[in-house]
Parts: C-alpha cells; sequence; structure tokens
C-alpha cells in the first residue's frame, strides 16, 4: 500500500556521478579552462561500472566524474583565477576594439595570475609522495627545455623548464645517485636513487623536434606548468638536503680573472650563470663547507643464523654501491666536439670523474686537450694521425656501458674504429630460465671478477686460430705495419667473439647433457635431497586431476621456455658463424 | 507582534557570527511543509501555519544566543565579542560567519563601519587567505609577522599539523596575518585557518593506474641492440602490424563490390523477392490430408482412467502414508549419524572454504588484470601507440631518433587515464561557403 514512488536514476550510482558538460556548467567553465583545472588539482575522470544506470538509461559513451570530485573542485580558488582572466580578456578586447591605449595598458598591468603553491602542498602532503611522482615532471620538462623557441609553446616556460633541469641535473651530480642509462633509440633513459626511491626519466636527443599533429599541446602546456612548479619546489628540497645554496651557485675557481674573459664570448651577464650550471662541468657551492667528509659508518647489529645471509647480501650491496658512486673517480675525460656533450658530461661526473671539452664548444671548459693528465678521451671519429700517448682513446659507449656494469670495462673492445658490443638495456633483468644473451653472460663474468676473453680456446677453434695466424705471417711479410695493427684488432674482436661463443656453448652443454662422473655417494648428504624427491613425487601422486593437469601445464610450459632459450642460442651460434664465415671472406677477397 | 518581528531581525542581522538558527540546523529549514497547493484552502492553511513557527523560531533564536554568547549578542558591546586592535593604525578587524551560503564578513574596525563584503569577494583582493571558518575573529595585520607570533593557549600546538614537508615559498606563514582566537575556539578550526582550503579527500591520494610514469623501451630499442633482442622487438612490431593489415583487409573485403559473375542480376532479383511465396503455395496441398487426420484423431480419443473403487482409494492413501513415514525416519536417521560424520563434515566445510578463498583470489587477479588494461573514458578508447623499431638498415643512426617523446608522454597520461583519448577538434564551418565573382574581375568570354 502506498508509499512514495521510486523514480528511477535518483540514487544510487546514477546520483554518484556526473558527466563533464554537466561538471562544467556546474563550475561555470569553459572546456579548456574545466580540463586545465582536472589536469591541474590532479582530479581524473571515471569510468563507471554500469554506464547504463549511470547514464540515465542511455548507452552514450561520455566522460564521467565522481560528484565528489567537483564538489572538491568547487572550493579551489583558482576556478576564480580562471573566471577573472576570462573576463580580463573580454575587457582587453573590447579595449583594443575602441583603441583605448591606456586602457590597455592598465588592464595589462592588472592581469590576474595564480599561483599553483597551494595545490602542489595539497596534492603531496610529503615529500616522498612528490619524489615518487618526479617521473612525469622530469620527463616533461626535459622535453620542453629542448623545444625550438618557435612559438609552439611560451619561451618563459621553455626557459623555465631547462633551468629546472639544469639545477636537478647539478644535484644528482653533487648527490652522486645516477644509477643506470640507456641510450635508446628515442632518447635517453636515466635512472637516479634520490632519497632512496628510483626515478625514471627520459631525455631527447639534442636537436630533434618532429611536431606530431595529434598531441593536445594545451594539455601538455599545462602539465608542464603544474610540474615545473612542482620541480621547482622539490630542487629546493633537494638542494636544502645536502647543504647546497638554492638558487644554485657555483664554486669559484682559483684563477678567477683568466676564466672572465673567455665567457664572455660565450653569454651576456645575465644568463652566464645559468650557462655555467647548465656546462655541468663544475661543482656547486655549499652553504656550509663540510671541514671532513667522514664516511657514515652503518650500525652493525649482533647477526642471528637466519638474516645473516640477508644482512651479509646487504652489506655487499652497499659496498658495490659505494664503489659504484666512484666509478670515475680519479679520471679526466676530454670529450672531442663530435660526441654529445651534455649526457656524457652528466654523466662522467656523476661517478666522480673529471671533465672538459674544446673551448670553443661550450661554456666551462676546465681543462685543454694537451693536458698530459688527460686519461680517457672520447672520440667518436677516426683517430688523429699523431695521437697523444698515455691515454685512451675511446667511443661514448665505453662510458654507458662501464656505468651499466658497475665497473670500468676493459677499453679494448671500444678503441675507435672496432665494432662495438652492444648496447644492453640495464632496464632488463632477466629471469631464471630466460634467454640470456651472451653479451650480457660475458657482463656477469666480468663482474664476477673473471676474464672470459683469455681463458683456453677449444681445440677446434685454436687450430683455426693458427691458421690464420699463419695466413697473417705471411702477409705481413708483403705489407706495412699499418696493417698489421688492423690484423690484430680484428683478430681481438674474433677473439672475444670465439669467447662468447664458448661461454655459451658451456651452458648450453650444461643444460642439455649432464656430465656424469663417479663418485662415492655420500649418504648424510643424498638422503635428504631423495626424501625430499620423495615427497614431491608422492605430492604429484597424490595430486587431483584438475591439479595434475595444471601442475603438467606449467612444467610443459617451463621445459618449453628452456627449448625456446637453447634454440635462441643455437640460432645466434648460426648467426656468428655466418659473420665470421664471411668476415673470412672478406680479409681473403682483400688480401687476394 | 510587531516589536517581537523587529527583536528578531536584530537578532537575525547580527548572525554574521553564524548564530542564526539557520546557519545551526539547515536542515530544519530546508524541510518543506506538505500539503496540496493547487487550492485555495491549501493556500490559507499553509499562510496561518508560519505564524506559531515564527515565534517559535525567534525564541529558539534567543534562547541559543544566551547558551552560546551568553546572551543576546544584541546587547552584548562590541569589546566582549571582538577585540579590536586600535594601537597599530592599518589593521583591520573581521568577522567571519560560515554557515550555508556565502560567508558574511564585515568590517568592524572603527574606519570603516559597514560590512565589507563576501568572503569570495574578499579572496578576489588576492593577499587574503580567509578560509572556511566558523566563528573566528580575527586580526589582519599589513606587517609580515613570524610564526611564533601567533597566539595559542598554553598546552596546544600546531606541531600535529599536516602542513607537510616541502619547501613553499609563500605559505601562509609569511602571510600578513595575526591571528587572536576568541574564547573557546577549537584547535581544529585554528588549524584549518592554516589549511584554509578543503582537506583533499584520501581517495584522491591513489593514481588512476598502477602502470609506470615512465615505460623503458625493451631492450631492443637499444641503438645498438644485440642481434636477438632487435630481432625480438621487430618480430613484435611486425605482428602488430600484421593484425592491423588483416583488420583492414577484412574491412575492404566487406565493402568490395561484388564481381561480375557474382553481382545480382535481374533473374537473381526477382528470385529473392519472391523468396519464400512459391514454397508456402506448394506446402498447403499435401498439408490438408494431414488436418484432416488430426481431426480424427480428436474424435477417436482413447478414454481416461476408470474410476477408483473405495478400498483402492484407501490402499493408496496408506502406502503414501507408509512412505512418508520411511523418509522421515531415514532423515532423522541419517541426522542422527551426522553426529559421527562430523570429521567428514568439517573435511566438507574446508573444501568449501578453500574452494571460496581460491574463487576471491582468482577475482581479485582477475581484478587486478581489468586494472592494468586502460578505462574507457569517453567517446575514443585508447589506441596504444606504435612501437618504435629501427630496421637494421637504419640503426646507429642518433640523428633520427625514432618517434616523438612528445606524443609518447600524451600516450602514457592517456595510458594512465589521466585525461580521456580525445580528437582533435575538427574545424566545420555552419554554412556553405559562397564563391562570387566580383563584377570588376569577371572575365568575358
Amino acid at each position: 500500500m502506498g508509499g512514495l514512488e521510486k523514480k528511477k536514476y535518483e540514487r544510487g550510482s546514477a546520483t554518484n556521478y556526473i558527466t563533464r558538460n554537466k561538471a562544467r556548467k556546474k563550475l561555470q567553465l569553459s572546456l579548456a579552462d574545466f580540463r586545465r583545472l582536472c589536469i591541474l588539482k590532479g582530479i581524473y575522470p571515471h569510468e563507471p561500472k554500469h554506464k547504463k544506470k549511470v547514464n540515465k538509461g542511455s548507452t552514450a559513451a561520455r566522460t564521467f566524474y565522481l560528484l565528489k570530485d567537483i564538489k572538491f573542485l568547487l572550493h579551489e580558488p583558482i576556478v576564480n583565477k580562471f573566471r577573472d582572466y576570462k573576463v580580463f580578456v573580454r575587457k582587453l578586447r573590447k579595449a583594443y576594439g575602441k583603441s583605448e591605449w591606456n586602457t590597455v595598458e592598465r588592464l595589462k598591468d592588472n592581469k590576474p595570475i595564480y599561483k599553483l603553491d597551494h595545490i602542489i602542498k595539497e596534492r603531496y602532503p610529503s615529500f616522498i609522495d612528490a619524489l615518487r611522482d618526479l617521473d612525469d615532471a622530469l620527463s616533461m620538462c626535459f622535453l620542453f627545455s629542448t623545444f625550438p623557441r618557435t612559438g609552439k609553446c611560451h619561451v618563459q616556460t621553455i626557459q623555465l623548464c631547462r633551468r629546472l633541469t639544469v639545477e636537478f641535473l647539478n644535484y644528482i651530480i653533487a648527490s652522486r645517485a645516477l644509477r643506470k642509462v640507456f641510450l635508446s633509440i628515442k632518447g635517453i633513459y636515466y635512472q637516479a636513487e634520490v632519497l632512496g626511491q628510483p626515478i625514471v626519466w627520459i631525455t631527447p636527443y639534442a636537436f630533434s623536434h618532429n611536431h606530431p599533429t595529434d598531441v593536445d599541446y594545451r594539455v601538455m602546456a599545462t602539465f608542464t606548468e603544474f610540474y615545473t612548479t612542482l620541480l621547482g619546489f622539490v630542487n629546493f628540497r633537494l638542494y636544502q638536503t645536502l647543504n647546497l645554496q638554492y638558487p644554485p651557485k657555483l664554486e669559484r675557481p682559483k684563477d678567477q680573472e683568466s676564466k672572465d674573459q673567455d665567457e664572455e664570448a660565450y653569454a651576456m651577464d645575465s644568463e652566464s650563470s645559468l650557462e655555467k650550471l647548465s656546462a655541468l662541468s663544475a661543482s656547486l657551492a655549499r652553504v656550509v663547507v663540510p671541514v671532513t667528509e667522514e664516511e657514515e659508518q652503518m650500525d652493525e647489529f649482533p647477526v642471528d643464523g637466519e638474516n645473516a645471509e640477508q644482512e651479509e647480501g646487504l652489506r655487499k650491496e652497499r659496498e658495490a654501491q659505494e664503489k659504484h658512486k666512484k666509478l670515475f673517480e680519479g679520471l679526466k675525460f676530454f670529450l672531442n666536439r663530435e660526441v654529445p656533450r651534455e649526457a656524457l658530461a652528466f654523466i662522467i661526473r656523476s661517478f666522480g670523474g673529471e671533465v672538459s671539452w674544446d673551448k670553443s664548444l661550450c661554456i666551462g671548459a676546465t681543462f685543454e686537450e694537451k693536458e698530459p693528465s688527460i686519461t680517457h678521451q672520447i672520440v667518436d671519429r677516426p683517430l688523429p694521425p699523431v695521437p697523444i700517448i698515455g691515454r685512451c682513446y675511446v667511443q661514448p659507449q665505453w662510458v654507458f656501458d662501464s656505468v651499466n656494469a658497475r665497473l670500468r670495462l676493459p677499453v679494448e673492445d671500444y678503441f675507435p674504429g672496432v665494432l662495438l658490443p652492444p648496447h644492453l638495456s640495464p632496464f632488463v633483468i632477466e629471469k631464471e630460465g630466460d634467454y640470456v644473451p651472451p653479451e650480457k653472460l660475458k657482463l656477469l663474468a666480468l663482474q664476477r671478477g673473471e676474464t672470459p676473453g683469455k681463458e683456453a680456446e677449444s681445440e677446434s677453434e685454436e687450430e683455426e686460430e693458427e691458421e690464420e695466424e699463419e695466413e697473417g705471417e705471411e702477409e705481413e711479410d708483403g705489407e706495412g705495419g699499418d696493417d698489421q695493427e688492423e690484423e690484430e684488432e680484428e683478430e681481438g674482436s674474433e677473439k672475444e667473439e670465439e669467447a662468447k661463443l664458448k661461454v655459451m656453448e658451456a651452458q648450453r652443454t650444461q643444460t642439455k647433457k649432464p656430465q656424469v662422473t663417479m663418485g662415492t655417494l655420500d649418504k648424510r648428504r643424498q638422503l635428504p635431497q631423495e626424501e625430499e624427491n620423495e615427497a614431491k613425487r608422492l605430492a604429484i601422486m597424490t595430486m587431483r586431476k584438475r591439479e595434475k593437469y595444471l601442475y603438467d601445464k606449467i612444467m610443459f610450459g617451463k621445459r618449453r621456455k628452456v627449448r625456446e632459450a637453447n634454440k635462441l642460442a643455437q640460432k645466434r651460434k648460426a648467426h656468428d658463424e655466418a659473420l665470421k664465415a664471411e668476415k673470412k671472406q672478406q680479409k681473403k677477397a682483400r688480401r687476394a | 507582534m510587531a516589536g517581537g518581528g523587529a527583536a528578531k531581525r536584530d537578532a537575525g542581522d547580527s548572525g554574521f557570527l553564524g548564530f542564526r538558527s539557520v546557519s545551526v540546523d539547515p536542515g530544519a529549514a530546508r524541510r518543506r511543509k506538505r500539503g496540496p497547493r493547487n487550492k485555495k484552502r491549501g493556500w490559507r492553511r499553509l499562510a496561518e501555519e508560519p505564524l506559531g513557527k515564527e515565534v517559535d523560531t525567534f525564541l529558539e533564536d534567543v534562547r541559543l544566543q544566551e547558551r552560546t554568547a551568553g546572551g543576546l549578542i544584541a546587547e552584548t558591546p562590541d569589546e566582549n565579542l571582538f577585540f579590536v586592535d586600535t594601537g597599530v593604525g592599518k589593521n583591520l578587524l573581521f568577522g567571519l560567519a560560515g554557515g550555508k551560503g556565502a560567508p558574511q564578513i564585515a568590517f568592524l574596525s572603527p574606519l570603516f563601519g559597514k560590512p565589507f563584503g563576501t568572503l569570495g569577494q574578499i579572496w578576489g583582493k588576492g593577499d587574503f587567505w580567509g578560509g572556511l571558518l566558523d566563528k573566528v575573529v580575527f586580526l589582519v595585520n599589513l606587517k609580515p609577522l613570524k610564526r611564533s607570533s601567533l597566539q595559542l593557549r598554553e598546552g596546544e600546538s600546531l606541531a600535529g599539523s599536516p602542513r607537510g614537508s616541502m619547501g613553499l615559498d609563500s605559505s601562509p606563514r609569511q602571510l600578513p596575518v595575526r591571528l587572536l582566537v576568541i574564547e573557546g575556539i577549537r584547535l581544529h578550526t585554528l588549524i584549518s585557518f592554516f589549511f584554509p582550503f578543503l582537506q583533499r579527500p584520501q581517495r584522491l591520494q591513489t593514481k588512476p593506474s598502477q602502470a609506470p610514469a615512465v615505460e623503458v623501451i625493451p631492450s631492443g630499442g637499444s641503438y645498438n641492440p644485440s642481434f636477438q633482442d632487435h630481432q625480438a622487438l621487430l618480430r613484435e612490431a611486425h605482428e602488430v602490424e600484421l593484425q592491423r593489415q588483416k583488420v583492414e583487409e577484412k574491412l575492404s573485403r566487406q565493402l568490395a563490390f561484388p564481381t561480375v559473375d557474382k553481382a545480382p542480376t535481374q533473374e537473381s532479383e526477382f528470385k529473392e523477392l519472391c523468396e519464400g511465396l512459391l514454397e508456402e503455395s506448394d506446402g498447403e496441398t499435401p498439408a490438408e490430408p494431414e488436418g484432416e487426420g488430426e481431426a480424427d484423431s480428436q474424435t477417436q480419443r482413447p478414454p481416461g482412467p476408470e474410476k477408483k473403487t473405495e478400498q483402492q482409494r484407501r490402499r493408496e492413501k496408506e502406502a503414501r502414508k507408509l512412505k512418508a513415514q520411511q523418509a522421515a525416519e531415514r532423515a532423522a536417521k541419517k541426522r542422527h549419524q551426522e553426529v559421527f560424520q562430523l570429521r567428514g563434515i568439517r573435511l566438507q566445510v574446508a573444501r568449501r572454504l578453500a574452494e571460496l578463498a581460491r574463487r576471491r583470489e582468482r577475482r581479485r587477479l582477475k581484478r587486478l588484470a581489468e586494472d592494468e588494461k586502460p578505462r574507457r573514458l569517453g567517446r575514443l578508447k585508447y589506441q596504444a601507440p606504435d612501437i618504435d623499431v629501427q630496421l637494421s638498415t637504419e640503426l646507429a643512426d642518433l640523428e633520427e631518433p625514432e618517434g616523438s617523446i612528445l606524443r609518447d608522454r600524451f600516450k602514457s597520461f592517456q595510458r594512465r587515464n589521466m585525461i580521456e583519448p580525445r580528437e582533435r577538434a575538427r574545424f566545420k564551418r555552419k554554412y556553405k561557403v559562397k564563391l562570387v565573382e566580383k563584377r570588376s574581375f569577371r572575365e568575358f568570354p
């Protein structure tokens, strides 16, 4: 009997959501402003579970927001600023139309501006929260800082992004926080560890600008606006943690007068500080100069049996990290003008190396090419006719690979003109049973402290080698010493390849046919293992049919993975052999 | 009655402090009286009622004021209500009233005696961080003051406030604001002055997607990749391309015009039009004899069962009763036996619970997998960007990087459900463009 009639769509999910258009009207904003507001405040659209209910019976695809979120937006003070701005534009247009220049001036002086400080604080209640969102901020800022100043976005934004990113890079250098580098076909990926948080960002290569048309620049500019504010605060805080001055200042070099003259050639006084900062060659001034940098000693706790291994592992990891931070310490690099200066300078400096470049290339060069104490010169072109003795000439990839390998790799593979080993991604972590490429295997061996290149070769290969050597000797008589050098290089690379193959083969044989060695059975050791096996077998036997099926499938999958890995290894071997044969043929052809 | 009305207005007008009954119990005022409104009598009754109610609300208001402010606010002197700092020349004193609607603000400085404006207007002036306070009187000093000058009652501190640890430049701390706390104010209100904006709800701290902000390109995307990695990436890209091609082919096949031999002729078209007509007429003729047969069978229906005798009925009834009795006995026995089956039952229960847990886990995983996917946030679906690869011939050519980072970032925002996928708004003209050749330029043949 009776009761009020229940109306549809007046309760439940239909009332929890609001369409974008309705939300816009509620806030009295234009669509562009609404979108801007949502991005700034971190309010994102929602997909309701029951769209038809929410959409009041219609199935049209719409953008929904939570009503609660929109109500929250209603309290935002910058909404008023948006409205003010709208009015401002209207007045300005009118004044222009009437040619009332005084009014235009006055209006322009009182242009409404808004600040995002309170939003930053609201969205990131703790500093760690802000750090977690830094990936986006950095990527966007690095991207925008490389934009040409052609009007795709405001020049001020570009400059601001540039300044912020340079400040951040300087912090990374000062804190030695860089961990990984990966040169990809898109750009350079970096990973740093800031206050225990891993931060990944990508920087584009210089001068790579094809502006895609399917990207909404307004949206991207809004994101950047927000992220620049965030990065500004974060930089400030980071500098504070290291007792660095903010805004950053460079440590004054001792021979001041000579430098100042050079600087004028590059930049005006107003810009020179930023330019010098962005050269990344000098270290930053500290608020309090540390007297002696004492190594922090970790507290030692008495270990109990279970945690001992873990503790040990952690300690080792820590030590390795400390060592990694000092990777290039004591080395002096000189960059030739054809190599990417900024990336290399950043990486070398953030591992403790000293770096310089040609004075005409960029501001902030600290020493000249002739300096005898230079240990490495990075080149990407054929060697000069008279190389300077006492330094290694290497290709830039050596730096990147060394950083990723956490040790100074042997420079022989990276001499100019040598075919480089592949640049592997440090972000890929192989699981057990996955195919591991031979290059990685070699690297792992190097990290363990072995030198796989100098191991004894297998017999057949050795013979081959001898043959080649003989051939080489024959040739040597005919030709000069120049050829000999080349020969040696090539042989070197071949040797390595063979070494790689050997390692790979060894692994393959390990997986394929386990070697059987007769020996006395150690009963004590055998027993628990056997018991374990027995238990496993029993467990398999007592499995239910369905579970058994699943188990079989899993095991099959595992085996298939191994099989595939083997196949890949074999394929690789075939590929390498083919390459080798081809090379040999070429060599022969050349000789003939 | 007139006096009562005036007094009421007085009490109400001084309500910028929020002592109005409306501000206290907004729910009561909102409630609308029910009753028919389409007849004259109904209206009359509605009009009569408020009289008594008005008195009621007035008295309630007075009582409220007595309770909260210790007497009628209209009668209390200003010194008791506000702290008027007359020492510094440029001090302004605000009274803020929360409650429903736009909060009222009054200038009570001796310089300006009249109300100043709403909170929104003052906000518009820029240098004022007044928040959603209720019942606070505070002083705005035009000189910047340090936090230490904030007067707190003993034993209270702002240490536990969630002000975060960001190095904000223009935190309210540095704003030229000095608080004067009237008696009985809660610490919460005080804190809310420093956080004048609505606290961000906790649910907004979770990100709409768990996907990483920067997805690192697979190993094959290295500028100098190893052979295997490069091949793997190429294969992946190839498969995507193949799929796309397949869809395209299917579409073109479906939309293709039929070839000459498959195209409909006049004859086939006619046949199609007559489809079903001819067969029906064929089928009717044999159907007739069947209908006759049915009619026959209906008339010659076998007779139903014969009537049961009394004895039969009794026996059946007894049999039924016996059966029911036996069933009940069996059930009772079984129930009794269940005591001894406890172990089995426990096992069953355990199995059932395990099954439920398994299902729950599966649902959870499914939900997680669902969360991984980009949501449908608008008219358009999210479309993953192309896999960027460099062919073996173009490798090691850093002059021409593949793809665009800007697009990647844009797609990443879409992928993480932060913005809805959108097409660029296309320019659409409402009217046709009319081409008119100017007379003076017209070319004569």
